[in-house]
């Protein structure tokens, strides 16, 4: 019997959410949207940070020596470059103006006798680290082909090596968004969930139910299990979109890591603060409009300190501090540590604990005010 | 057979240190008793704020931790047995709005313990009983007022029970609706079920009662047979004086 009422309690919850017309859109269409719009939107920056900008390069050989000609030809050939021409007409000063080049590189007549050297001017507002790596690249390039070396990055193997991390490398747009947002639309369930629950204490519903035999365990959680398995439902679809149809329209990939598997605790976990962030809401707030504001609030500056609308990687060190108070921070750091870093479950279990411990301090907030139920 | 028992109930929202009975504690009740005979219809009358719904609230297990005892049908209210001997319908219109009624009716039967085949039948009696069968697959958003209050009573007949508590069950309906809610109800009192009717209509509740019991800030301040009063408004107003109650 209590079975029975539980499931008619679940049924109840599921259909009324359902025919409730901004349901849907919020909670599925909306985060979807974000993801699609703000990986196209981070797109140039992940661009330029993860396989770095093309550089526009108008390059000049009046020389037309040997030497001369296997420099431009380096030049035009370095996958950093972009070659373009000037257009007719332009000085230097109106191609920058105009955007039409970035730099302008002059070879001078005498370059290969060594009389002149090789010109470089660079448009005034272009990043001070691509002018640095243009003239590296020249620089490099020009020692190559006057000293007769053929590969002077090669030659420098031996003495220096990059190493890198899996777990310090930056994840593209969709590695950070697809998860992002999607911890977000799951917080957002608590914008729904309060009200519904708001709702039914202002109409009497909820009150009437207790006037039956019903434990009030039951009623609790026949109003969060809907909310939950939505959640669920929400991460799944955000998955399933990530993967398949996103990286047709973005040009990055969304990959699941090494351990998929480790996405379902992740996700139970995620899922149950999420909702215990729901249940806190409906406890604190005193009527629908006010646990709406509250909610969205929350979520919004959970998102902004966790991480999710910029990415923590490139926030200053004291937002990377702060972010720490968002559950939404743990949360995704533990579908990056899956998504992009490998990462073992070692890796993971910390940022669960602090997502149940977060979890159940909300769950002990909203039954310390649970007299209202 | 007394369908209701209430005895020396006192019941305080905010008790001073847990306490009920305390120095500066402000009552909802005080020393209230009320016993309601089976096959009865009892009229609950009091201003705003006398502790009408509170009462209520009280005897069906919703409000806890006061003084005294409430017993129905010889059982303590805070036996799962005794809930269920008792239909309420508050005075808010307690029905899920989202839900068609048949949906509302399989929510409430559940929760009231019915099996699948009881629930069935009972849903379409109540419903037919309140004039609401046509309507059982609409969503009760879409119910006039007098319609949800209806639905309102349907819900608290749905389970049969034995002792009926009706909290303003005809409030801004229209005179059909209410007729129809007043032959209902006499049909449901001379089948045996005991009913508290609170409301604040006194023709309604002199045609309908049989004994009234008037309370006024949290206690009883006239207790007897309805014959005994020649025109009940006079007599409530005598009782309870004519000072508006708006900031009590």
């Amino acid at each position: 019997m209590t079975f029975r009422k539980l499931t008619a309690l679940i049924r109840k919850e599921m259909i009324i959410l359902l025919r409730e017309r901004q349901t849907i859109p919020l909670l599925f269409i909306m985060p979807m949207a974000l993801i699609f719009f703000l990986s196209l939107a981070l797109q140039g920056v992940y661009m330029d940070k993860l396989t770095g900008r093309q550089i526009l390069l108008i390059i000049e050989n009046e020389s037309h020596q040997p030497t001369a000609n296997l420099l431009e030809q380096r030049i035009s050939a370095n996958k950093m470059i972009q070659r373009v021409q000037r257009p007719p007409g332009f000085d230097n000063d109106k191609v920058f103006e105009t955007s039409r080049a970035h730099a302008v590189i002059f070879i001078p007549k005498g370059f290969d006798e060594g009389l002149k050297p090789v010109e470089m001017e660079f448009d005034p507002v272009l990043d001070a680290g691509y002018k640095s790596a243009v003239r590296v690249l020249v620089t490099g390039l020009t020692v190559e082909v006057v000293m007769g070396i053929d590969d002077i990055e090669g030659m420098s193997a031996d003495f220096i090596v990059e190493k890198t991390k899996t777990n310090r490398t930056l994840p593209g747009p969709l590695q950070n968004s697809v998860p992002g947002w999607s911890i977000f639309a799951m917080f957002f369930i608590a914008i729904p969930m309060s009200i519904g629950f708001l709702r039914e204490k202002n109409d009497g519903t909820l009150q009437r139910i207790f006037t039956y035999p019903v434990s009030p365990a039951i009623v609790i959680l026949g109003k969060l299990i809907p909310y939950y398995l939505i959640n669920l439902m929400q991460f799944a679809l955000m998955l399933i979109v990530g993967i398949y149809i996103l990286p047709l329209i973005i040009a990055f990939p969304f990959t699941l890591g090494e351990h998929p598997w480790h996405v379902i605790p992740v996700t139970l976990v995620v899922a149950a603060a999420s909702t215990g962030f729901g249940v806190m809401v409906a406890a604190l707030a005193r009527a629908p409009e006010q646990s709406s504001a509250l909610a969205a609030t929350g979520a919004v500056l959970m998102a902004v300190f966790g991480g999710i609308m910029v990415p923590h990687a490139v926030m200053p060190l004291i937002m990377k501090k702060l972010a720490m108070l968002s559950p939404m921070y743990w949360a995704h750091q533990a579908y990056l540590d899956i998504f992009s870093r490998d990462a073992g479950f070692g890796s993971i279990w910390p940022k669960l604990a602090v997502l149940t411990v977060f979890a159940l301090v909300c769950f002990y907030i909203a039954g310390r005010k649970v007299k209202w139920m | 057979m007394k369908a209701l028992d209430i005895a020396q109930v006192t019941f305080s929202y905010n008790p001073k240190e847990g306490k009920i009975k305390t120095a500066g504690a402000e009552y909802a009740l005080r020393d209230f008793s009320m016993s309601v005979d089976s096959g009865q219809m009892h009229a609950l009358l009091g201003p705003n704020g006398a502790g009408k719904t509170t009462l209520m609230r009280l005897i069906t297990g919703q409000l806890r931790g006061f003084q005294g005892s409430i017993s129905i049908y010889g059982t303590r209210n805070d036996h799962a047995q005794s809930l269920s001997s008792v239909g309420y319908a508050p005075q808010p219109i307690s029905v899920y709005a989202g839900l068609t009624a048949m949906e509302n009716m399989r929510v409430f039967g559940v929760m009231a313990g019915l099996s699948r085949e009881l629930l069935q039948e009972r849903s379409r009696a109540v419903l037919e009983e309140t004039g609401l069968l046509p309507y059982a697959q609409k969503r009760a958003s879409t119910y006039s007022g007098g319609m949800l209050r209806r639905l309102n009573l349907a819900v608290a007949l749905l389970h049969a029970p034995r002792l009926l508590l009706l909290d303003e069950p005809t409030v801004g309906v229209d005179p059909q609706s209410r007729n129809h809610i007043y032959e209902t109800l006499k049909k449901m009192n001379a089948s045996g079920i005991a009913i508290v009717l609170c409301t604040h209509i006194m023709d309604e509740a002199q045609r309908m009662c049989s004994k009234v019991t008037m309370l006024d800030r949290g206690a009883v301040i006239f207790s007897g047979a309805m014959n005994e009063i020649d025109h009940l408004e006079t007599f409530f107003l005598a009782q309870t004086g004519h000072r508006l109650r708006d900031e009590d």
